[in-house]
């Protein structure tokens, strides 16, 4: 039961995140698209 | 027994500003430039009598330049003689309204007064924030290391007021100059300058977003052109001993192990040395000169992951007459929204853009004795900026008709009729670029630029992969630019001067 209870959150919150993006402007939906792209090489750049 | 303590790849301003201040303590350095001429980004070349300028077209924020002389313990007046520009810029919109912004904040309030009076205040927020700022993170911002965790608190410990300004770089540039202006014509006029970072308002960083009040500290040109500045830097490290190679392209850099020894030239020949400093594109340096194989799998993401910053083809024109223009530079832009189409349904597409967005500089209006008497240069960036690989095409093959949408650019918008006094038409395309300043693909300043490659995460001025491999120029923290690249070898020289004790 607190298994399903804790897919289910965690489904609403993606769920929710998937919302909060497609009500942002485009302009702001490109800008997250482009830093979450580059937010993965973080921790490679900054050793270099 | 090496044959230098340092050897540099690269006479740009990163290099010869590292260089100078390496020979100013002790140091035996040489510095050896692919091109007869030195200065690269920074540079004026001589053709028909005119010298037009390779690529930078003024400096403004002085303080790196200033505090470089006042290491090498001298006068930048002796070396350098540095002409303001005033008014600051005159402003094109796409539907033809003109206005100059002058460098003196009161009358630039009249200006947006009487365009938008709306926005008058904003202008005062903007000021009274910016100049505090400009004024408290000189030293802290521009001429200190930025490069690991340890700096930057160290930074913070030393000026505790950067804390208030951190916001603004991870904000938008557009973002930022919204929130002090209304109207869309002064919104264009102050979002632009992200272009001068290589990014577009939307992806560049809001920190930028004060360029266009740091221009109204002075906005200046040097007699007898941008390589002024890269000569007379070098003549103050040539006081000290620095040697300078033109015509010598580096191949390799000499390793035993992960430790930098030295170079190899094209022609073979080996420099040893203790102290290998890259001037060159970060990519460049570590992808081709210490090469994939000698880099760790962590590494060889690192350098492959930054993109390259934008490229874009200059314009150089000579004049039969004076044109009619009322300041150094002249910009013809269109919204914000347009900036950010220029990049996202054009440059990243692979298209030449088609919308207003030009550079147009008029350097002999500062030093007339840059072309034949009664005749004038104008060095401009057309539809700024355009992709490296257009769509379908070749840059060699566009040529021609690039030159006539040039012209007729400047005729739509800035100088009708000037096609019947140009006396000299010559494009430097980004192949042309790439050809000149071996710069990958035309980029003209490095690296992208935006929140994810900056500071702690733009590749190092002292290697952590490559032991006595050092980097100065656009490629390392503060980006592109003339006041943040000299500020680089001054980061860059420190690194190496600590390191030997
Ligand atoms: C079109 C354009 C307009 C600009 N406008 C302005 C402006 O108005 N104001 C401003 O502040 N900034 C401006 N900039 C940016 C500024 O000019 C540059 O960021 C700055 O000059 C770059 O300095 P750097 O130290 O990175 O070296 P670079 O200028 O990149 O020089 C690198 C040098 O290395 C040499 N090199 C490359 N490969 C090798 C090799 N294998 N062996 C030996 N030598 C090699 C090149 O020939 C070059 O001389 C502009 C840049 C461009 C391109």
């Amino acid at each position: 039961m607190e298994r399903k209870l804790r897919r289910l959150l965690k489904a609403g919150a993606l769920a929710g995140l998937v919302a909060l993006y497609f009500s942002l402007d485009e302009s702001t939906r490109r800008y997250l698209a482009h830093i979450g792209k580059q937010v993965p090489y973080l921790p490679y750049r900054y050793f270099i | 027994m090496a044959d230098y303590d340092a050897v540099v790849i690269g006479a740009g301003l990163g290099g010869i500003s590292t260089a100078s201040l390496l020979a100013k303590n002790g140091m035996k350095t040489l510095i050896l430039e692919q091109s007869d001429i030195i200065g690269g980004c920074c540079s004026t070349f001589e053709s028909q009598g005119y010298r037009f300028d390779v690529g930078a077209s003024i400096v403004e924020i002085l303080h790196p330049m200033e505090k470089f002389f006042q290491l090498m313990g001298k006068k930048r007046e002796d070396y350098i003689e540095l002409l303001p520009c005033d008014p600051i810029y005159s402003f094109i919109t796409e539907d033809g309204r003109r206005f100059s912004y002058p460098t003196d904040i009161d009358e630039t309030t009249r200006v947006i007064e009487s365009i938008a009076p709306e926005d008058v205040e904003g202008w005062k927020r903007f000021c009274s924030l910016g100049l505090e700022m400009i004024d408290e993170m000189m030293d802290a911002m521009m001429t200190s290391p930025l490069n690991t965790v340890g700096e930057a608190l160290a930074m913070v410990v030393k000026t505790p007021r950067v804390m208030r300004y951190l916001p603004l770089l991870a904000r938008r540039h557009q973002s930022v100059v919204r929130s002090y202006y209304r109207n869309p014509v002064i919104l264009s006029s102050v979002a632009f300058q992200s272009y001068f970072a290589g990014a577009p308002p939307e992806l560049g960083s809001g920190i930028f977003g004060f360029i266009a009040l740091s221009e109204h500290l002075g906005i200046y040109y040097p007699r007898g052109g941008m390589i002024s500045i890269p000569e007379g830097m070098l003549r103050a490290g040539r006081e000290h001993g620095l040697e300078v190679r033109t015509g010598c392209k580096v191949e390799r850099i000499i390793l035993d192990g992960r430790r930098a020894r030295g170079v190899v030239l094209e022609d073979g020949t080996e420099i040893t040395s203790e102290v290998v400093v890259s001037n060159v594109n970060a990519k460049v340096a570590y992808l081709k000169m210490v090469g994939p194989e000698n880099l760790p799998p962590w590494a060889l993401k690192a350098i492959d992951s930054y993109r390259l910053s934008m490229p874009c083809p200059m314009i150089y024109v000579g004049l039969d007459e004076k044109p009619d223009l009322e300041a150094h530079h002249t910009v013809v832009s269109g919204s914000i929204e347009v900036m950010n189409r220029v990049w996202n349904l054009y440059y990243t597409k692979g298209v030449i853009p088609r919308t207003a967005m030009s550079l147009i500089c008029w350097p002999t209006e500062a030093d007339p004795s840059l072309a034949p008497e009664g005749h004038h240069i104008l060095n401009f960036l057309c539809n700024a900026p355009a992709p490296y690989a257009p769509l379908g095409d070749n840059w060699d093959r566009l040529k021609d008709w690039y030159k006539e949408e040039a012209v007729r650019e400047l005729e739509r918008f800035v100088m009708p009729g000037v096609r019947d006094h140009i006396d000299y038409l010559e494009v430097s395309t980004p192949l042309d670029f790439e050809r000149r300043l071996l710069s990958p693909q035309g980029s003209i300043y490095g690296l992208f630029s935006d929140l994810t490659s900056l500071a702690l995460f733009r590749p190092h001025a002292r290697s952590r992969v490559i032991k006595g491999l050092y980097l100065a120029g656009s490629s390392t923290h503060l980006g592109g630019g003339v006041p943040t690249t000299i500020a680089s070898g001054i980061i860059t020289s420190g690194y190496i001067l600590k390191d030997r004790g």
